[in-house]
Order: structure tokens, then sequence, then C-alpha cells
């Protein structure tokens, strides 16, 4: 699930109310079938800040050491092992925080989020600090929860890192979503094609189920047509289309 | 049991940090220089002649009650510098976040941060004044009449502040709270001189400003508790039998605080702490 909007849309104080963070001021929601800051729930979800500080003091192992206790997971040494192996800090784990360049430590908060197998995790911003073979482990470690059948609520403004990994899409502006749905459904075919021709590309002004006999006729009246590329709405497009306010 | 979690968790901050041991390297200089005085003491020569042992056990207890009330400043002022950082400083960088996710309860933060930071500074109150004490002891042959009773009280002034801080740091950032609860403590030993002098002039309206100010803050009740159990019974009659203007004097007491007072401080204890689960509870992070 991608959730998106421009800044201060409230996405962060959104997922914080749903990790129990912020109260809201009105309304009721639930996570997991309970009301938000239920603490049984909260030994069910994961999270990793947009915000993301842990003790520069401890050790990588010893973070995830602590919120094992706090999780009372019972097999806490396999646990830990498996999530500092799911974001590549193993050989790092034994040293201290405060020794982590950012992006190291944002990859300990996704360790951290995901001990203990959530059945949803929250990532908010969760590549904000990692390099591209960071972004691209990110959207790896996603696509992999999301094959175990955990739910991932991602918060993020790379509208191409979610358009590629979530199956659905929130988009939120001044604190009220404005579109919802699966992400094949806000972006999706639109009026228009590209079509390149002997001597470059041209674009003609049809709807979609045009298109072929666009290219019949061309090719009646003689013009060798190399490719056709149908207009595309892409989330980028729609988001901006929705939260500009002009 | 989080609440032994996040005690033990401000305890290996504290370690880590290195805070103890640079403590622990100031501490063995001062001791080192107080047994080097109180050395010079105990060897005094005056008129060739060395002093009794009754003027080098007048002067000691003279110099012990100096040092503590010194020892009370400097735990103070530790107290409010430790117990602020300790709740509001995770929250202030973020690190609260990620564990204030899990399935914990505010209360079991704010209490653990609580009870590691007063373990801290019953662990040095004991150290420290168990080891001048000692030096003291070794140096001289004197000894305070309650030392025990006195550490016991110094550590209940180190409580109320540091519990004031972290209530205040349930809300505020860790310097203001840490500076505030200071204040309070100075605010509270210049409450207890008030007291004393309004008693000792009749002066009633003074003598009932300052017992409304060891009521909001009680750390001087204590103090002076700490300071009636190292006064040799000597110095009491003194006190007892002085005249009013010379009654006005910080560093004698002529009774111990009353079992009302302490109770109401150790009940203060619980109201602000209480008070600081409340503040920390409703708090957005």
């Amino acid at each position: 699930m991608g959730f998106l909007g421009p800044n201060g849309a409230g996405k962060s104080t959104a997922v914080k109310m749903l990790v129990g963070l912020v109260r809201p001021t009105a309304g009721e929601a639930e996570i997991l079938g309970r009301p938000l800051g239920d603490l049984r729930v909260r030994a069910r979800i994961g999270y990793l800040p947009e915000l993301f500080r842990y003790p520069d003091w401890l050790a990588a192992r010893e973070v995830l050491a602590f919120h094992a206790r706090l999780l009372r997971l019972e097999h806490a040494q396999p646990a830990i092992d498996a999530a500092l192996e799911e974001v590549g800090l193993r050989e790092r784990a034994r040293d201290r925080v405060g020794t982590y360049s950012k992006g190291m430590q944002q990859r300990l908060g996704l360790a951290v989020a995901l001990l203990g197998a959530p059945e949803i995790v929250f990532f908010d911003e969760p590549t904000s600090a990692l390099d591209p073979v960071g972004r691209s482990d990110v959207r790896a470690l996603i696509e992999r929860l999301r094959a175990r059948g955990t739910t991932v609520f991602l918060n993020s403004h790379l509208l191409g890192e979610v358009e590629r990994v979530c199956d659905r899409v929130c988009i939120v502006d001044r604190g009220r979503v404005v579109a919802e749905g699966a992400v094949g459904a806000l972006t999706g075919e639109a009026r228009g094609a590209r079509v390149r021709l002997d001597d470059g590309w041209h674009e003609y002004d049809v709807a979609a189920d045009e298109i072929p006999e666009l290219v019949a006729r061309l090719v009646r009246e003689g013009a060798r047509v190399h490719a056709v590329e149908p207009k595309q709405t892409t989330l980028e497009e729609r988001f901006i289309a929705l939260v500009r306010h002009e | 049991m989080n609440v032994l979690l996040f005690a033990s968790l401000t305890l290996r901050e504290l370690v880590r940090r290195r805070l103890v041991a640079a403590v622990v390297l100031l501490t063995l200089v001062i001791v080192a220089f107080t047994a080097w005085g109180l050395h010079r003491l105990a060897t005094a020569q005056v008129d060739g002649a060395p002093l009794g042992d009754a003027a080098v056990h007048t002067a000691s207890a003279g110099i012990v009650i100096l040092l503590a009330f010194l020892f009370s400043f400097v735990l103070a002022l530790g107290a409010a510098l430790v117990g602020a950082p300790a709740m509001a400083e995770s929250v202030a960088n973020g690190e609260i976040l990620a564990v204030l996710a899990r399935p914990v309860r505010r209360a079991e933060l704010v209490l653990g941060r609580w009870l590691g930071t007063v373990v801290a500074l019953g662990l040095y109150v004991t150290a420290t004044g168990g080891v001048e004490l000692g030096v003291v002891r070794v140096t001289t042959g004197y000894a305070p009449p309650h030392p025990l009773t006195a550490l016991a009280y110094l550590a209940g002034v180190a409580a109320v502040v540091t519990t004031c801080a972290v209530a205040l740091a349930a809300r505020l950032p860790a310097l203001a709270a840490g500076i505030v609860a200071a204040l309070l403590f100075g605010l509270a030993w210049i409450g207890g001189i008030v007291e004393s002098i309004g008693i000792a002039l009749g002066n009633r309206g003074m003598a009932d400003a300052g017992t409304v100010i060891a009521l909001i803050f009680p750390s001087d009740a204590l103090w002076r508790g700490a300071l009636y159990a190292l006064q040799p019974a000597v110095f009491t009659a003194v006190a007892a039998n002085a005249s009013a203007s010379q009654t006005v004097n910080p560093f004698t007491v002529t009774s111990p605080p009353p079992p009302a007072l302490l109770a109401w401080a150790c009940g203060w204890i619980i109201v602000v702490l209480v008070a600081a689960v409340a503040l920390f509870r409703t708090r957005d992070l």
C-alpha cells in the first residue's frame, strides 16, 4: 500500500496515529481488527519512523536485542540474525550505531521494523538516506515481504518507487484522502499516441481504442510505421493533477 | 517488567557514555584532596603542641557538614542534569519513536527512566559519601553520629530533584527541565532559611512562607535531616541554646524533620511521578 501526498498533507501524522504515537483528535480507526493503541496489536506491527535514530552508544545487535525484549520474542537470537541478514547489516552488527553512516542507520531501522515477523510494517520514507543500490535493496525487500504475505504500508515521496512496488495507492492532501485504489486504476492509458515513422516520432491525438485504425490509416497512406507508443498516465502525472492547487 | 528494562538501559547509558568514569575520576581527586587537608588538620600543631582529639573532632565535624552541604548542591545539580536528559533526550532526537510503537506503556518508560536515574544517584551517594566519611575516619578518627541516615537523606534530596526533572522533561526540553529543577532546589534551600529566620524572629508570615516552599519542594527538609544526622550532639545543644540571631545558621539544626514531613516527601515523589506519567501519556510524539 503506497501512501502519497505533498509535504504537510498529514502522511507521517497518519502513520504515527496508526502506530500509537499521536492521538487522533476525532474519529475512530482499527488496525488488525483492534482499536488504535491496543498493545497486543503493537506486537504485530513494525515501524520505521521518518526520523530514524537509535542509541549511538549501542551496537546494532544490542538495539535489536532491546526491541526483542520489548516484543518478548521467545527465540530472539535467530530473529535478530534474520533481521540483520535481511537488511545486509550482519557483518557490522557488533559495531556501535554511532559509527554507522545515515544509510546504515536506516537499514538498522528497517531491521528493527522487521523484527518478530510483523503482519504489517509501516515504512515512513524508508529510502530517504539510501544510495541507488540501497534503494534497489529496499525495493527487493518490499517485494520479498509482499511475497510472504506481509502488508507493507509505504509512505514515500518517490512516486516511481511506489508505482513499482505497491499494489494499491492512497493519495492524501491537506489531511484528506483525495484518491485511493489499485495502482493500475490510478494510472493506465491516456488519450494520445506517439508513432515513429521514417522521419522520426509524431504525436497523434486519438483515444486508446482508435490506435489500430490510426496505424492502418498511416500504412494505407504509404507511411512505414516503426513503433507505436500509447500514451500512459503515470502516477506522477495523476498525483500532480490531484494535489496541484492553482 | 519493561520498567526494569528501561531502568537498566538508563544505567547502561550512563556507564557507556563515560559519565560514570568521569564522575569516579573527579570524585577520586576530591577525596584525595580532602584526605590531604584532613591529614594536615590531624597533624597540625599549635605553639609546638599537637591539637587535642576534641579540637580535631570538632573541626572535622564542621568540615564534614560543609562537605555534605557542597555535596548536596553537586548532587542536586547532577540529579537535575541526569534526570532531565534521561527522559527528554530520546524524545527530542527521535529514538523513542520506534520504541513506543512497541507493546510498551508510556508509564513504563517514565518509571523506568526515573528508576534508573534514582538508582544511579543512590549508588553515587553511597559510594562517594561512604568513601569521604571513611577518609574522615581514617585521617582524623572522627565519625559523625548517624552516617547511614545522613546518606539516606542525601539520596532523598537527589530523588526529589530528579523526580521533578523527569516530570518537567515529560513535556519540556531537557535543558529547560534540568535548569528549572535545579532552580527549584535552590528556591527550597532559600525557603528553609526564610523559615528559620521567621521562627527565630517570631515572624509567622516568614515561617509560613518557608513551610509552604518546603511542602511544594521538600528537598530542604531532607537536607536538614542529613544535617541533623551528621551533627554531633554538642552542635545540636549549642544551636538549641543560641540566641535568635545565632539560630539563623544554615549549617545547624535543632531537630530532625518531623515524620509527617518525611511522609509528605515520599508522597510528593509519588504524586509528581503520577503527574509525569499523565503529562507524557497525553503528549503527541
